[in-house]
């Protein structure tokens, strides 16, 4: 399995072409959710993941509560009073999305040229911090899909193997494995 | 304007002594262990310890206050958290 490694200061993540594609795959959902839709996806609408991110309903113009629950665990409410919270979100919460995107837009970019060149590559000179924090962002969205709970390794294992949730929930299990990896090699320093 | 009296009735003191803001950070069963604690030492200069310890106090509690001050300072703090997909939010620290 892949994972991510470093060499004197430099990380890199080596990846199989079918990681590369369930990866961007996965980025571009998510861009799209947050409002990003300025790229021709590569994911195909027949694609078992493809509805994953699927919004619940079009974004308003206003800056307001999101009603999609990914859209409300990445934009969180800062305050328990509904006032406060809407207030601060009125004022920050543009910035917010906007850095989501940017990091999610700088790991599409860096898998673009793998995916479009249809084979297994690494991905060099990455930056580590950017790629930890897409990825708790993807798995933090995939969580909300499948209502993760601290019991879910025991439900989703005893699904069939056809059940689509069970391979969901393979590349969520994935993606903490790959985000562990690139920890591991942070605390080392 | 009176404005010695604007002062004495506007000015929470308080607020200025007490610095009665705090960020609190939720448990969630996604964030792993090691990326809280790693979000942690990089937001707040926390050592490997005590981020450590906040981290199980989120895990073990349900929630930990990581950091007090001025309203302003935990909204920022707040913010900064969100931006890494920790489940934050402030308030009044007679709240806890």
């Amino acid at each position: 399995m892949s994972a991510f490694a470093r060499d004197e200061g430099i990380y890199s993540l080596d990846l199989t072409i079918d990681e590369a594609h369930i990866l961007i795959n996965l980025v571009e959902q998510l861009l799209e959710l947050l409002g990003e839709g300025d790229f021709n996806h590569h994911y195909d609408d027949s694609d078992p993941f493809a509805q994953l991110m699927a919004q619940l309903k079009a974004a308003p113009d206003e800056v307001v509560v999101p009603e999609d629950p990914v859209l409300l665990r990445l934009l969180p409410n800062a305050y328990a009073d509904p006032e406060a919270a809407a207030d601060f979100r009125r004022y920050t919460e543009p910035t917010l999305r906007g850095k989501k995107k940017r990091t999610l837009a700088q790991v599409r970019q860096a898998l673009e040229i793998i995916v479009d060149e249809d084979r297994a590559g690494v991905v060099e000179d990455l930056d580590s911090e950017v790629w930890l924090m897409a990825i708790n962002d993807l798995r933090l969205a995939l969580s909300i899909r499948l209502e993760i709970n601290p019991d879910s390794f025991d439900h989703f294992e005893s699904l069939p193997d056809e059940d689509p949730q069970k391979a969901i929930y393979a590349v969520y299990f994935w993606l903490g494995w790959l985000q562990e990896s690139l920890l591991e090699l942070l605390a080392q320093g | 304007m009176a404005t010695d009296t604007m002062i004495e009735s506007d000015l929470d003191i308080s607020q200025l002594v007490d610095k009665p803001w705090v960020t609190i950070v939720w448990d969630d069963p996604v964030n792993l262990m090691s990326y809280v604690t790693f979000v942690f030492i990089k937001l707040f200069g926390f050592t490997q310890e005590r981020a450590h310890e906040l981290m199980m106090q989120v895990h073990n509690e349900g929630r930990a206050a990581v950091s007090t001050g001025s309203r302003e300072e935990m909204e920022r703090d707040v913010q900064r958290l969100h931006e890494h997909g920790l489940w934050a939010t402030l308030q009044r620290d007679d709240k806890i």
